[in-house]
């Protein structure tokens, strides 16, 4: 079942007049993995997620989401997910309770008041199930949003931008939501701008603009687009070592930061590190640390997107 | 299939139970109408020279059955009226508070959405018009009119309100939808939804002229007339209210 695919696509793309929005994308989330889109504005998250949800019709290519073609079978793939648009609305005249009564009562088999209080309930919003939705903040508005995709318990969540708008708390608390659903085994496409959500709650992240530009696990991410280097700190001065590492055909490049801290780039950064150790331990350092130079998750998200703008 | 579709009725009549000024519209506009033809029945014929009118209305009886016949179309109004503003009211209110695109996520298909709204307007239409003309009428008795309202009380009568009414609801309700998938405002759906009654009013001229009588099949012919276009412009309606153009055009 692990590697059962769920959603799938191959050369999805969507125009809009001239403008290509999303251009050939072609990707497989397995069961029970969060994928992230990432991407700058305007890079086509919403529109792919449409696509898939069955909202618009793509312009060329297809995607399959749990067996079957969003874009001819849209009420079937309803069925099995839940779809948090970017801007979700409410009858803003009428009760969260009525407002979830009503979208819970068009699912097959749903027991639309047993539904609702379920998820207002699990959402912290029981206490005011009864009051009209035209009275909540934003972020009450967002998790009755999220409650309402809940509501026939899809195995395949689209998520647009969950915690916009939501205070760091209630961000906090989306996020563990999210990753509690994965623990029950759904599958969850998520897009958002934010970089460290995306590297928190995604197994995989999709960068994106309008093209893939780069699909992997977050430290994936980083190492492809960085060289992996190595931080020495020394409690003394780093120059016997750093003479005595240049000779060493495994070390490709090493120089000084600062006082007392190496900064080496090693052929293999795993296997060759034990000899970078003993090495400097020769040449009479003495070393404090060594960690590797973990350059942020964002860095390596610009230097991808600057890379297709240029 | 009918769960979805009831669900949306029940959904649309929630949603004006909690805005008391559709129901106040709803009872206020069928009253001013039975009002009005009640008092122009009334006083015409108390205040006109039937003669006025030319050599067939002899006394003012005849006046007044020439005024009560108009009475048919004028309660066409009311359901046209009523099935208009829901239309129109219930899309707009959908793209204003951005409920669509949640709502096209779910399973129900586009038809049930716009079965639902057609429903939801068109019955209560219906009810209010079909009271208002048994108001009509049994005022028109209480006031000692029977002999002229039983010779209205006809085929074409029934015709009439069974038939090209519920006809011209639809129509009513068809381009309210189409008007509001057009605007960007409650205020500019209702705008265009007014060219509706124009038809309407066309009607009325021609019966008021005298040049057509309304007979039995005439009024069948037209019924059908009208539901043909009702068909023909709910295909353009349900085209227009495509997932798609719903969520990229309606902005
Ligand atoms: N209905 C439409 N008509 C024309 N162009 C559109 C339409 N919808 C989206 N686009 C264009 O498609 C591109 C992708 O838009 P999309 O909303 O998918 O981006 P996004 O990644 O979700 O951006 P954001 O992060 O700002 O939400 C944009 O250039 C946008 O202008
Ligand atoms: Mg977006």
């Amino acid at each position: 079942m692990i590697d059962h695919v769920v959603i799938s696509t191959e050369g999805l793309s969507k125009r809009f007049g001239d403008r290509v929005a999303v251009d050939a994308l072609t990707v497989a989330v397995r069961a029970g993995e969060i994928v992230g889109l990432l991407g700058p504005n305007g890079a086509g998250k919403t529109t792919t997620l449409r696509m898939l949800a069955g909202i618009i019709a793509p312009s060329a290519g297809r995607a399959v989401v749990d067996g079957r073609n969003p874009a001819s079978e849209p009420e079937r793939v309803h069925e099995s997910i839940g779809f948090l648009t970017e801007s979700p609305g409410f009858y803003e005249r009428l009760s969260a309770e009525r407002n979830l009564a009503y979208f819970a009562a068009f699912y097959e088999g749903v027991d639309a008041q047993v539904a609702a209080a379920r998820e207002l309930a699990r959402l912290g919003l029981a206490d005011r199930a009864r009051d009209k939705v035209g009275t909540f903040s934003k972020g009450m508005k967002q998790r009755l949003a999220l409650a309402r995709v809940l509501l026939h318990e899809p195995r395949i969540l689209f998520l647009d931008e969950p915690t916009a708008g939501l205070d760091p708390e209630a961000a906090r608390n989306l996020r563990e939501l999210i990753v509690s659903l994965r623990e029950r085994g759904c599958t969850i496409l998520l897009s958002t701008h934010n970089l460290s959500e995306a590297e928190e709650l995604s197994d995989r992240i999709a960068v994106f603009r309008t093209r893939l530009l780069a699909i992997d696990t977050p430290k994936a991410l980083r190492e492809r687009q960085f060289e992996r280097r190595l931080r020495v700190r020394l409690a003394d001065g780093v120059e016997p070592s750093l003479a005595a590492l240049r000779e060493e055909p495994y070390v490709r490049e090493a120089r000084a930061e600062g006082d007392g801290v190496l900064v080496v780039l090693l052929a293999d950064p795993d296997s060759d590190r034990p000899r970078l150790v003993s090495r400097i331990v020769q040449a009479g350092g003495r070393i404090l640390e060594v960690r590797e130079d973990e350059r942020p998750l964002e860095d390596a998200y610009l230097s991808l997107v600057r890379e297709e703008e240029s | 299939m009918r769960r979805r579709i009831w669900n949306v009725v029940r959904m649309e009549w929630a949603g004006m139970a909690a805005t008391p000024s559709s129901l106040l519209f709803l009872v206020v506009i069928p009253l001013i109408l039975v009002a009005q033809a009640l008092f122009l029945s009334w006083i015409v014929p108390r205040f006109v020279n039937p003669a006025i009118l030319g050599p067939t209305v002899t006394d003012a009886g005849a006046l007044r059955l020439l005024i009560l016949r108009q009475f048919p179309f004028f309660v066409l109004l009311i359901p046209a009226m009523v099935a208009n503003v829901f239309a129109t009211l219930g899309i707009v209110e959908e793209k204003v508070s951005r409920t669509l695109e949640p709502l096209l996520a779910t399973p129900v298909r586009t038809w049930e959405l716009l079965a639902g709204k057609i429903l939801s307007g068109a019955l209560p239409g219906l009810v209010v018009a079909w009271a208002s003309a048994a108001l009509f009428v049994a005022i028109g008795y209480a006031l000692g009119w029977g002999s002229q309202l039983s010779s209205i009380l006809t085929a074409t009568f029934f015709l009439d309100t069974l038939l090209l009414m519920p006809a011209v609801s639809l129509l009513s309700f068809i381009l309210g939808v189409i008007g509001s998938s057009r605007a960007r405002d409650a205020k500019e759906a209702q705008n265009l939804a007014v060219l509706v009654i124009f038809p309407i009013f066309g009607l009325i001229a021609v019966q008021v002229t005298g040049l057509v009588q309304f007979t039995p099949v005439r009024t069948l012919l037209l019924s059908l007339a009208f539901l043909a276009v009702d068909v023909i412009l709910l295909r353009g309606a349900v085209r227009l209210f495509g997932r798609e153009s719903i969520v990229t055009r309606w902005k």
